[in-house]
């Protein structure tokens, strides 16, 4: 079944009416926070979807103004290139005023704790808070100690909403559609933020996924997520319409979860042979930074009529700008806020 | 010392499948006098009277795993906030691990942990405090501590604490250096290597939540081997905190082949499971961690079927800080002294075990695995006594704790039966406000 987007949203009009002027096109989230795709319903998942797209159809060097005056923190304890740069990028062109917070060289590395950290900056009355951190459940717990609201951009093995939010994107701008494609997730889905908001987010949005992975990087009750599990990649791969790869870890492939980089390779890293055995026009997406030669062969990484890697990343700054207007729209006054 | 006559009390006594509403005289802290008919005990003249009101007395509890703190951790619970909540919780007998700072493995260590509420005022100081030894020296899990002095310091079984000892050499050895101690053998069992920094049960909401796994194997496997090295030594082994349905089963069958095993589980294993971490609540961040529910059900049946012998308290009182992190990051445990008494209780009300099953599993049960002179109501016998309204109710709130540690996954969990007093040797160390 196939929704034509584009037409629905006239988004081929070259510049959108509602964009020119003030008022704001899009409805906020029904949380105060972005911390997962888990618990977010369709019809939320779309409203943003559309409104990215609204955005990425935007001129290259359009300057927005509808977040003037709110201030934007990134705080990144895991180190981030395209994520931070990303969502600096999307608050700027959307006028917000960025900070981004270093992790490494502040009082974060000598000690102080992450809540301790939130109280201090929660005093600078930042409006949304963009957090990264390397365990599952921070940005939740971040969430509880400051008034901003609160981005979740990755947070342990747990989720990455903008990550799969922009990955829908993707899909639908170069499909048209998502409900009803056969998606497969290959690799470390055991340790992977991504695969798990990518699983919540396109099974609501009516795809069919799959599970490609050896068994030792797959969790065990991973199936009760309604996915279809092979271990097999030519098996898995047959009838995917978008074959959905993951990064693995350097320090796993040496013989703890995965025997060798060159096995891994051989059974789970794409290469043109395996990917004849998925359907004719099958895509192949990255959330980056990739393993050449990994996960993915050198030249399909590179092929363009195939893979959305660059497209991902494009996407991922339209994405951003929609969720930080989404959650500055429900954010309250400054003025009733420190009234607090 | 002034003698006690409690009048009009329901006395419940597991040891001697006594239930019966009578009176009990206490002279020189010892039991002296027990009757099933109202007013046939003369009160000597200086004694002092307690009505009871058709209220419950029961032995103290006997709490066979607590962690001091003390020495090494006194910001999350000193001796004197220790005694405090033991005795608002019923409880007049308290075991210590041996890992504090500097170690339980030196008699020395070991005598003033049991001394260490020598310092307070009566009548708290009658709390009794015993220890186990350390199992290994410095806890390294290698080499075996010297277990016989220990026992002669007065250590009533030896342990890792909260960790196994994983070497089997080891464990071999101090499995049969103990039996000739006749002293237990208590096993924290949970498979490092395979539990390496995990997070919480492995399971379904692991998977969602993204939090590393504990699979209930880790239990299994160590008791699987312990009892086979226990068939070789002979002797006592006992499992502490035992949460899995797998380590249950072993237990089971271990009795049934005639092995002298023994375990026992704490509160939190009984009573919630690991949906409870669903928002990354670190007060549910425990060793071992919450269970799926197929494992609480089985601590259930382990529990009324006699499997498990006793329920411990498991306190390990932690600070704000220590729990004031990401899930993964804090610490493990709860602040349990004060909560024992009354969610064991909560089987009792709920119809999952009797009256007398209850009390046996938090008095007698523990006392005797230990040899411990305590945890019944009989002639002659100290006179460690709690007496509790078994149905008036209240409501957990940790802030109210008279522990340093007001930690609780039990926070605002509505409970009934709420102790009225708490006697050690006929001294009563608490009296409900």
């Amino acid at each position: 079944m196939s929704v034509d987007i584009t037409s629905v949203m006239g988004m081929n009009t070259s510049q959108p009416p509602y964009l020119a002027s003030d008022p704001m096109g899009a409805s906020a989230l029904p949380n105060k926070h972005l911390l997962g795709i888990e618990g977010l319903n369709r019809p939320t998942i779309t409203s943003l979807l559309d409104r990215a797209n609204q955005f990425a159809d935007l001129p290259a060097r359009e300057q927005l103004s509808h977040l003037k005056g709110i201030t934007v923190f990134t705080i990144f304890f895991e180190n981030s290139t395209r994520t931070r740069v990303s969502f600096d990028l999307a608050a700027r062109k959307m006028g917000a005023s960025v900070v981004n917070v270093p992790v490494a060289t502040s009082s974060i590395k000598k000690g102080e704790s992450l809540i301790d950290t939130a109280v201090t900056l929660n005093a600078m009355h930042p409006d949304i808070l963009v957090m990264r951190h390397h365990n599952s459940g921070a940005s939740l717990l971040l969430s509880k100690y400051v008034n901003a609201a609160v981005i979740n951009a990755g947070d342990g093995r747990h989720e990455h909403p903008t990550q799969a939010l922009l990955d829908a994107l993707t899909i639908r701008r170069r499909v048209g559609y998502i409900e009803g494609l056969n998606i497969a997730i290959c690799g470390d889905i055991a340790n992977s933020r991504v695969a798990r908001s990518n699983i919540h987010l396109l099974s609501i949005l009516g795809a069919n996924i799959r599970v490609i992975s050896p068994t030792t990087l797959v969790p065990t009750h991973i199936t009760e997520m309604g996915v279809e599990l092979y271990h097999d990649m030519e098996e898995g791969l047959q009838g995917t319409d978008i074959v959905m790869l993951l990064r693995l870890q350097q320090e796993r492939m040496q013989g703890a979860e995965t025997p060798s980089q060159r096995e891994y390779f051989r059974r789970y890293g794409l290469t043109r042979e395996k990917l004849s055995l998925a359907n004719p026009k099958a895509l192949i997406m990255h959330p980056g930074p990739m393993n050449r030669g990994v996960e993915i062969s050198s030249e399909l990484a590179d092929d363009v009529e195939r893979s959305l890697i660059t497209a991902q990343v494009e996407m991922g700054v339209a994405i951003r700008m929609a969720c930080l207007e989404a959650l500055a729209f429900g954010l309250t006054k400054p003025d009733q806020r420190n009234m607090k | 010392m002034t003698a006690s006559l409690f009048q009009h009390v329901q006395i419940i006594d597991p040891a001697s499948n006594t239930n019966m509403v009578g009176e009990c005289l206490v002279e020189q802290g010892r039991i002296s006098q027990l009757s099933d008919q109202s007013g046939s005990i003369k009160a000597p003249k200086d004694a002092t009277i307690i009505n009871g009101n058709g209220k419950a007395l029961i032995p103290g509890l006997v709490d066979m795993r607590v962690q001091s703190c003390h020495p090494g951790a006194i910001h999350k619970e000193t001796p004197l906030t220790l005694a405090r909540a033991a005795a608002r919780g019923g409880i007049t007998s308290i075991v210590c691990l041996p890992n504090t700072n500097p170690v339980l493995d030196d008699p020395e260590m070991l005598k003033s942990q049991c001394q260490m509420l020598a310092g307070l005022s009566e009548p708290l100081k009658a709390l009794k405090v015993y220890a186990y030894g350390a199992a290994t020296s410095g806890l390294d899990g290698e080499s075996m501590a010297e277990l016989g002095l220990l026992a002669d310091g007065g250590a009533v079984g030896f342990t890792n604490a909260d960790h196994s000892i994983s070497n089997s050499l080891t464990m071999r050895r101090v499995l049969s250096y103990a039996a000739m101690l006749s002293q237990p053998v208590i096993q924290h069992a949970e498979d490092p290597i395979l539990a390496a920094n995990g997070e919480m049960h492995e399971g379904e909401h692991s998977m969602r939540l993204g939090l590393r796994g504990i699979p209930d194997a880790v239990e299994e496997i160590v008791i699987a081997r312990d009892l086979s090295l226990l068939r070789m030594t002979g002797g006592h082994y006992h499992v502490a905190h035992i949460s899995t349905a797998k380590g249950i089963a072993l237990i089971r069958a271990a009795k049934a082949e005639g092995l002298k095993v023994t375990c026992d589980t704490a509160p939190p294993y009984a009573l919630l499971n690991d949906i409870a971490v669903r928002d990354y609540d670190s007060r549910y961040r425990l060793s071992p961690p919450l269970r799926h529910e197929d494992d609480r059900l089985a601590v259930l049946d382990g529990l009324a079927d006699g499997t498990i012998d006793a329920v411990a308290s498991d306190h390990t009182p932690q600070d704000r800080d220590a729990k004031s992190l990401p899930f993964g990051l804090a610490e493990v445990g709860y602040s349990g002294l004060e909560t024992l008494l009354a969610l064991m209780l909560s089987l009792y009300h709920g119809g999952t075990l009797s009256l007398m099953q209850v009390v046996a599993l938090i008095s007698h049960h523990p006392a005797q695995i230990l040899g411990l002179n305590a945890g019944q109501i009989r002639l002659d016998a100290p006179a460690d006594l709690t007496l509790l309204d078994l149905n008036k109710s209240w409501q957990i709130r940790g802030e109210k704790f008279a522990s340093l540690s007001g930690t609780t996954p039990f926070e605002g969990a509505p409970v009934q039966g709420t102790v009225l007093g708490t006697w050690v040797d006929g001294i009563r160390i608490y009296e409900a406000g």
